[in-house]
């Protein structure tokens, strides 16, 4: 079913639109640092491995993003000209990798790809049909994704030194994987489309949109996601805590259990706030495209159904 | 440490070696090979087996077969030209026009 087959109210469009741009950033974010390991890996394979799964999270931010063009954005509006502090995606995603830190890349991928599968369950049965019917695709790849971050993991925690670096990796990344689990701050609409169509309009004034927990609320209710972020994070800590101890390593998360605000760093990326490295990568992700002069993408192929 | 990689397309197929991976176990050779030889074309299954496993022979210790010329077994000098062969062709209009009369008599 198209997307555009279903009125939505104002609202309800605020909330579709906050949860595939946040689903749609994140995985775009996180495959441009991926690609920064070619031919830089540790092994012909490891680089082969990574290249594979940034082309996966490549392919889901592409299904993620064409929804967000079925309602009425394109190509250009949502990355190649859009504002940067309008991104979404978690500050996990965009944390450039320590020279040769391959603890990091194993770590981050774990934390990201654990908490993708939950958020991913949690769509399977999406009131929004295009969303439910893309999940399946993304699970099937997603598997690997987590386990070839699992096997990695098991293995570099074997001895010390590889424990010392994933341990550095977890201080480092574990705050910026909580912020995947903060609500999301959500964008005007209208303003930066190019056919700002009616509906919407009211939400072009940055003052008068609603905020994130409220944008949440409607996302849940609305059965968009059928768990709230409150429910997936605490699920995702249940997984990846006791895992990261079952290798000797330590997390900032308190022995209650209990996540405060304290822990997520102020620049989270959910709330629009950004890292100065978000600066970097989104200026070397569009150079190419504004050396060039372009004004639209170029599709190389026509648009998967 | 090097595995060998082979593939199985379809079921019943042999494997085929297809490639290597370098590997600490047998784990991470699996997953290494699925994601080199297995994700971009059909597959039914892989088999990863440690290079130092697979037992050789060449041909500095033994005499393999196959060495003698025995191209005449093989019919490649044939021609399907029936040229040279104006009996079959005559013998063949023969039974053609036999046929035919057969079918007209029928009418």
């Amino acid at each position: 079913m198209a997307a555009t087959e279903i009125e939505l109210t104002p609202d309800q469009r605020l909330a579709l639109e906050t949860e595939l741009r946040t689903l749609a950033d994140d995985e775009f974010v996180l495959a441009e640092r991926y690609t920064e390991w070619q031919v830089h890996a540790p092994t012909l394979e490891s680089d082969l491995a990574l290249a594979n799964i940034a082309q996966d999270e490549l392919g889901h931010a592409r299904l993620w993003y064409d929804l967000l063009e079925e309602l009425g954005y394109d190509e250009t509006d949502l990355l190649w000209e859009r504002d940067p502090d309008t991104f979404r995606h978690a500050t996990l995603s965009e944390l450039p990798f320590p020279e040769g830190e391959w603890a990091d890349a194993i770590v981050r991928s774990y934390l990201f790809d654990v908490a993708e599968g939950l958020r991913l369950e949690s769509l399977e049965e999406s009131a929004y049909p295009a969303i439910a019917d893309r999940v399946g695709k993304i699970q099937r790849e997603e598997g690997y994704h987590t386990e070839h971050a699992e096997n990695w993991l098991e293995r570099l925690a074997t001895d010390d030194e590889g424990g010392d670096h994933l341990q550095a990796a977890v201080d480092r990344l574990f705050p910026h994987a909580l912020a995947l689990f903060v609500p999301t701050e959500p964008v005007p609409f209208g303003a930066e489309t190019v056919s700002g169509d009616g509906a919407g309009s009211q939400y072009t004034d940055t003052d008068a949109l609603p905020d994130a927990a409220t944008v949440e609320e409607t996302i849940v209710a609305e059965g968009y996601r059928t768990d709230s972020l409150a429910t997936l994070g605490e699920r995702w800590l249940d997984r990846v805590v006791p895992t990261l101890e079952s290798h000797g390593l330590r997390t900032p998360v308190p022995a209650d259990g209990e996540i405060t605000d304290e822990l997520v760093p102020d620049a989270c990326g959910r709330n629009g706030r950004h890292t100065d490295d978000w600066d970097t990568l989104y200026a070397d992700f569009t150079h190419t495209y504004r050396e060039l002069g372009r004004e639209d993408a170029t599709m190389i192929m026509d648009r998967p159904e | 440490m090097i595995w060998e990689v082979f593939r199985q397309e379809k079921p019943g197929d042999y494997h085929t070696h297809c490639g290597n991976v370098h590997a600490p176990d047998r784990e991470m050779a699996k997953q290494f090979a699925v994601i080199q030889h297995g994700r971009r074309k059909p597959t039914e299954s892989l088999w990863v087996v440690p290079q130092e496993e697979v037992g050789e022979v060449d041909a500095d210790e033994v005499a393999f077969g196959g060495t003698t010329d025995k191209s005449y077994r093989w019919a490649m000098a044939y021609t399907s030209s029936t040229e040279h062969a104006k009996e079959v062709i005559a013998s063949q209009q023969e039974q053609e026009q036999a046929e035919a009369d057969r079918q007209r008599g029928d009418d």
